[in-house]
């Protein structure tokens, strides 16, 4: 029976690759044709047939890019922004994770993480106009603090961390080290950390993602162009009358860019992590 | 539960004398570890809430002072044809990229997870890589490949007239006619979110036991046998679980419309995110805003308890 099936599942695979190989073509094309674009002058990005390889590098829309804007400050509010928001939810969610899943006997414990969980069903439309609101009075518009500390301590992010703690981290150890005299908190930051790094890395890139690409948060929240991250700055760029195309896609690989190599490095953390926190559920 | 237990075994414990206070104390820890949750929670959660419910019943620009309008935001509801608009774009845009999505992604999967396929984590990351790019970028480019007069989509599609003489496509008006902007938006969250999906039944797929798909292969399955008997029952839960992200998200997106089409032409494409944030920063009516995404909140949390009530019976029953 299997030799029989032998030649129609040969065929059927070698379809399945070109099919699949096809697809993955269309998938990735967009990102080549950003790409393509920025090294093409504005006639050259609209011409029919299209040029599908550059005929030759222009780098110049790259040039006018870091000349005529102002696109390396966005990328450092970029980056000051997104590992703000990054660093401070790791901390803020690992610690509560930690201590939701380490001080079980705590008086209020359980209720409490029902809590947490329950505040994952608020959708943030509803709460958008009053958090602008507290902003407004607390000065905060126009400030990074505006785009790190809203969102620091997601309920996802406590819960993600509660689960690896609870499975990853033996009670013997951390009572080993409270014998050795250890401090509450150094236990969390000298064993807890430590271990729960896969965990922290994966819940880190899930945030990296959402703050790097916040355009509508920013969208409200900046105001004078100093502050712009890059997402708003690539917004913004397209004009009512003209856009000037080719700096924008320039402007638009500089974005991506970051992102497309962090994932290219750190894949496996970032898939392991996305899947485990949607299958718990 | 386990709290009620917890407490009576420490009540048994020999620390019977303990006061909830010294209970407390000897925890304090735990709570100043979790407190930086519940004051951010707070200050950007609970108290928005609350406000916001609040505004509902109000009339505010968000300067001036607040007027008190009792019912009045929800009767302009009914009359306000945007909003129902908004809605109807956000079904059919929704029915327009989930059913191809869901099955792009599982067919995904369910090739991904076959031993026999190479160059796993390339292609992994080909289908994956546009869920982890900035949406903004992603739309600018789109609107070049939608061009009408000079994208390559129409470009390709003209040259299908060319190669097979019997279609005869005529040039699509992708972004700027009111019937293709939904479809232009459906593919852009297609091409966007289906290697998200793919992802999370990947996920599924693996946690199914191969000892199942053997004791199916034992008793003469084929493997469209076995897909439909052992995979399509096991991984239900993972694909009720995209269903449900993918309808919120259909009513909550707000990047790919605001960027590809503003909505437009006209409101032809405009789905409930963007109403939304117009309503509220461009028309700055934050007390009419606030009714509207809190019915909408109450009616979509109501429906899903619904469905989920449904569904358990229906799996009681079967």
């Amino acid at each position: 029976m299997t030799s029989a099936r032998k030649p129609g599942q040969l065929a059927l695979r070698m379809v399945t690759y070109v099919v699949l190989s096809g697809l993955a073509v269309i998938f990735v094309f967009p990102f080549y044709w950003l790409l393509s674009a920025s090294f093409k002058t504005q006639a050259q990005i609209f011409v029919t047939p299209p040029h599908w390889i550059p005929s030759h590098l222009l780098w110049s829309n790259y040039g006018e890019l870091f000349n005529e804007t102002n696109i390396l400050r966005a990328f450092f509010n970029s980056v000051v922004t997104s590992s703000g928001s990054v660093l401070l939810s790791l901390f803020l969610c690992s610690l509560g994770g930690y201590a939701f899943a380490k001080y079980p006997m705590a008086p209020g414990n359980n209720r409490m993480f029902a809590f947490v969980l329950g505040t994952m069903l608020i959708p943030g439309a509803v709460t958008l106009i009053p958090t602008f609101e507290i902003l407004v009075h607390i000065h905060w518009i126009n400030t990074y603090w505006a785009l790190i500390v809203p969102g620091a301590v997601g309920a996802f992010g406590i819960f993600w961390m509660r689960q690896y703690m609870t499975a990853n981290l033996p009670d013997d150890l951390l009572a080993a080290a409270r014998i050795d005299g250890c401090s509450e908190f150094g236990i969390y930051w000298r064993i807890a950390v430590p271990i729960a790094q896969p965990a922290l890395a994966a819940l880190g890139i899930m945030n990296l993602i959402g703050s790097w690409n916040n355009l509508m948060w920013a969208f409200i929240v900046l105001r004078t162009p100093s502050m712009y991250t890059l997402p708003l700055v690539i917004y913004l760029m397209q004009g009512e009358m003209s856009t000037p195309w080719g700096m924008l896609m320039a402007g638009g690989v500089l974005t991506v860019l970051p992102l497309v190599i962090a994932f290219l490095l750190f894949q496996k953390q970032f898939v392991a992590g996305i899947t485990a926190g949607a299958v718990k559920q | 539960m386990s709290a009620s237990i917890t407490r009576k075994r420490q009540g048994t414990d020999g620390s019977v004398g303990s006061s909830t206070w010294q209970q407390l104390w000897k925890y304090r820890h735990f709570y100043l570890f979790v407190s930086p949750f519940f004051i951010l929670f707070s200050i950007f959660g609970l108290y928005p809430l609350l406000f916001s419910l609040f505004l509902s019943f109000t009339k505010w620009d968000g300067i001036t002072a607040i007027h008190w309008a009792g019912l009045y935001n929800f009767q302009l509801m009914i009359h306000d044809e945007l909003l129902w608009r908004s809605l109807w774009n956000t079904l059919v845009i929704g029915l327009l990229y989930i059913p191809p999505m869901l099955i792009l992604a599982f067919l995904f999967a369910q090739i991904l997870n076959s031993q026999w396929l190479k160059f796993k984590s390339l292609y992994r990351a080909a289908f994956f890589l546009p869920a982890v790019t900035p949406m903004v970028v992603i739309a600018v480019v789109f609107s070049l490949i939608f061009s009408s007069e000079r994208g390559v989509l129409n470009y390709l599609l003209l040259g299908f007239n060319h190669v097979l003489p019997i279609f005869h496509f005529k040039a699509i008006h992708w972004l700027d006619s009111e019937n293709w902007s939904k479809v232009s938006v459906a593919i852009l969250v297609v091409w966007r979110w289906t290697g998200y999906n793919m992802v999370l039944m990947l996920a599924g797929l693996q946690a199914i036991p191969i000892d199942y798909y053997e004791a199916a292969q034992l008793d003469g399955a084929s493997p469209l046998q076995s897909m439909r008997h052992v995979t399509w029952p096991l991984l239900q839960p993972v694909f009720r679980f995209c269903l449900l992200l993918s309808l919120l998200g259909t009513l909550y997106m707000f990047d790919e419309v605001f960027v590809l089409t503003n909505g437009g032409p006209g409101t032809s494409s405009t789905n409930f995110g963007l109403y939304l944030f117009n309503l509220s920063f461009t028309d700055f009516k934050f007390g009419y805003a606030s009714c509207v995404a809190y019915s909408v909140a109450i009616f979509v949390f109501g429906a899903s308890l619904a469905i989920n009530r449904l569904n358990r019976r229906n799996s009681e029953a079967s």
